[in-house]
């Protein structure tokens, strides 16, 4: 009985047979956010680092699928490797940022690493500006369809599924409910386990971590490393909905949005980083895609309160909301039937 | 065995429910029961457009004057009977220059509308621009810079930047004595804006023999001190700007205050008439020029005159700037491109791009020169105006010379 509590999971499978674009979308992104959500969460909400750094990774991601599947043009350089290698590799040079800034990761601790870890995003937003070969400039660089095993994740190929027409999204929501699900497998084991108990004792007290012999620099390291990658596979997800890589998203502001995501949702948890990432990811397109519904909004371009800005200042609200009086995050409202309690161990 | 049947169960449901999605009956292309060819976005009673703006952005003041241009546009239409019997109508959805959500607002616009008659951002633009030309959208952007220029489907109203910049240095050697030999400096955001003019500029400084000191900015830095040191340390004798009102105001400000009293020529968007209430005033109307291809509001032009009086009774208050001109003229290239769609019985997205594609002669009734929309691949015009700014009229531009095309810009070609 305990399993079938997760049955509901199989209505994930549903949405491309009845959602229209739109939501598929938002779908996607919501998926992509997850998997870099969960990896923040285990750097910051398991180990208690923080990092602002996070989009920087993901653009490494992005640009490494872009980089390594590309195919070389007149002014840009690709390898145009398979794309499923070409995400491996992605996710792996997403790690190899993360172990280069590891020595500083691994003695930095709370809101320093976070300082310290805010000067990636400005360099990386100079270098993706700059390395026009590779990231195409300021405007960005179309992103080849994923491939695996000679099925093409892209609106080829007229490929119908009990009467349903499948084009990109429809095909990508499979492959983005496979890589979230397999993510949040893999978190789920490394908390659980002793890497887990580690990190939340190096959180908690971090003296008290090194005495009983828990090496508190490397541990630290290796969790900013496997965060990176985490960001990288979500930087590789986005970047296949978005179909283009653009330098300006991967800024500061998505940073913040990652955070926000943990924070919300619920600190050290992969449920946490899920529901955060779809309330933060959601909420906004929702409240733009129906704000002309809103009460007391005026229609775009006729003055007074504009759709646009009622959907900010719900959003704002419903942020100050959670924070104020749920302080577990949205994961704190316990729906009994979902969440049974746990024995809390002392 | 519990386990075993809901998930027999809930394959079952989704196997028959899929018969009755919504989404296995795709809508297409129909005739409707006037004889008019429709597709996505045209109904029987009604033509739905999208405008993919910024409210909420750093171009927020742009998009709503563009915005509020375009809707005027379009009630004036609607009064006048619509189009083919329908009424035309604007979907806006605002992106707040963020390209997750453009793209997302994209993804939702896309199957209700006939076409986008405005687009701001050129990072916005180039995200969606693959997607615009599968959908077949009739696009038009807010942005002007060359690279748009080889995208299917979407077009430019006006010249690009390389034009304004061509004519621009045109302008300087015929009316400012710069003459060859002459040092100029060229401050410009780093991106496709800045590269596209920067492009242009050096184009005419090697015809003309002048050299070009360059200053990259980006669009944060707003204080220009260091530039307009370093341009008058290597002593340029004019300066051009690729840039935003806050950096042409810091810029000519800074000049004027050292005493390095030199002609400053802008693109288009460097300017609005907002900077008339900031300090920058007596320098800005001493040394400050603006380089477009739309007449300035106070133009006596009389498509100009009425948009401007329609435009006052129905924003009170609100003020005059490029962005009205240019929204106003793209709803119009928009809304006659549906005319002559109407008049082929074809109102599909194929048919109504055909349709504005035959217009080689664009008449915008004054506001800017004629526009030939039949060139793929070639800007509309090649003409410029020169602007300065003056706080007693309206738009707080008046006309210095021009309209004129330089021989250089003639001959300019686009690779």
């Amino acid at each position: 009985m305990s399993k079938a509590r997760y049955l509901p999971l199989l209505l994930l499978l549903l949405p491309p047979f009845y959602l229209d674009l739109f939501w598929l979308q938002a779908g996607l992104f919501v998926m992509a956010a997850a998997i870099g959500a969960i990896g923040l969460n285990l750097l910051t909400g398991s180990t208690g680092q923080l990092s602002m750094g996070h989009s920087f990774f993901l653009a490494v991601g992005a640009y490494g699928y872009v980089y390594f599947a590309g195919d070389e043009t007149d002014d840009l350089t690709g390898l145009g490797l398979p794309p499923l290698l070409a995400v491996v590799c992605a996710v792996a040079l997403a790690g190899l940022a993360g172990l280069a800034f590891s020595p500083i990761a691994g003695r930095l601790s709370g809101v320093y690493l976070g300082i310290a870890s805010l000067a990636l995003i400005f360099l990386g937003q100079h270098v993706l500006f700059n390395v026009h070969d590779v990231t195409g400039g300021y405007n960005g660089r179309a992103v080849p369809p994923m491939e695996a095993f000679g099925f093409a994740f892209d609106g080829t190929g007229d490929v119908v599924v009990l009467g349903i027409a499948f084009g990109a999204l429809e095909k990508l929501w499979f492959l983005g409910l496979l890589l979230l699900g397999l993510a949040a497998l893999f978190a789920l084991g490394v908390l659980k386990g002793r890497p887990g108990r580690a990190m939340n004792l190096i959180r908690d007290q971090q003296t008290a971590a090194g005495v009983l012999g828990i090496p508190v620099a490397r541990t630290r390291a290796a969790v900013f490393t496997l965060s990176s990658m985490y960001a990288g596979l979500g930087g590789v997800l986005l970047a296949l909905t978005f179909q283009r890589a653009v330098p300006d998203y991967f800024g500061m502001l998505l940073a913040l949005d990652y955070l926000a995501m943990i924070v919300i949702g619920g600190l050290g948890s992969v449920s946490g980083a899920v529901i955060g990432a779809t309330f933060v990811t959601l909420l906004p397109q929702l409240l733009t895609r129906y704000s002309d519904a809103l009460p007391l909004v005026a229609p775009t371009g006729t003055g007074g309160v504009s759709p646009s800005d009622a959907a900010r200042y719900l959003y704002g609200a419903a942020v100050v909301g959670i924070v104020l009086f749920l302080p577990a995050g949205l994961r704190g409202l316990r729906i009994p039937s979902l969440t049974p309690r746990k024995e809390s161990t002392p | 065995m519990k386990i075993r049947n809901m998930v027999a169960g809930i394959a079952v449901l989704a196997v028959t429910a899929t018969a009755c999605s919504g989404k296995s009956t795709e809508g297409g292309d129909g005739t409707g029961a006037d004889g008019v060819k429709t597709g996505p976005g045209v109904s029987a009673d009604k033509i739905t457009l999208g405008a993919l703006t910024d409210l909420t952005g750093v171009y927020a003041t742009l998009g709503k004057s563009i915005t509020q241009a375009q809707q005027l546009y379009f009630d004036e239409l609607n009064a006048a009977g619509g189009v083919c019997g329908r009424d035309v109508e604007i979907l806006v959805r605002d992106h707040g220059y963020d390209v997750q959500k453009a793209v997302t607002a994209y993804t939702e616009v896309q199957p209700k509308v006939a076409g986008l008659p405005q687009v701001i951002g050129s990072p916005v633009m180039a995200a969606i621009a693959a997607n615009v030309a599968t959908d077949k959208l009739l696009t038009i952007p807010a942005a002007w810079p060359s690279a748009l220029l080889k995208a299917p489907y979407v077009q430019i109203v006006g010249s690009t930047y390389e034009i304004e910049m061509i004519n621009g240095i045109d302008f300087l050697l015929k009316e400012k004595g710069i003459k060859s030999g002459d040092k100029i400096g060229h401050v410009y955001f780093e991106g496709e804006y800045g590269e596209s003019a920067l492009a242009g500029s050096k184009y005419a400084a090697e015809k003309a023999g002048l050299k070009i000191v360059e200053q990259r900015i980006k669009p944060t830095d707003t204080d220009m001190t260091s530039q307009v040191s370093a341009l008058k340390a290597e002593g340029v004798k004019a300066i051009l700007i690729s840039a935003g009102p806050r950096q042409s105001a810091s810029l000519a400000g800074v000049a004027a205050a050292g005493g390095f009293m030199v002609p400053i020529l802008s693109n288009n968007p460097g300017y609005s008439p907002q900077l008339l209430e900031t300090a920058a005033k007596p320098a800005l109307e001493a040394n400050f020029h603006l380089i477009t291809a739309a007449y300035p509001n106070d133009s006596k032009e009389p498509g100009m005159t009425s948009l401007v009086s329609a435009y006052e009774k129905k924003h009170p208050g609100e003020p005059l700037d490029g962005g009205v001109t240019f929204g106003y003229i793209s709803a119009l290239v928009f809304g006659e491109a549906l005319k002559k769609a109407c008049d082929a019985k074809d109102l599909t997205r194929e048919g109504i791009y055909k349709a504005h594609q035959s217009q080689s002669a664009f008449d915008s009734k004054g506001l800017m020169p004629p526009l030939d929309f039949s060139k793929q691949g070639d800007v509309g015009t090649r003409v410029s105006l020169i602007q300065k700014p003056d706080a007693k009229v309206k738009g707080g531009l008046t006309a210095e010379a021009g309209p004129f095309t330089a021989d250089a810009a003639a001959a300019y070609t686009f690779e």
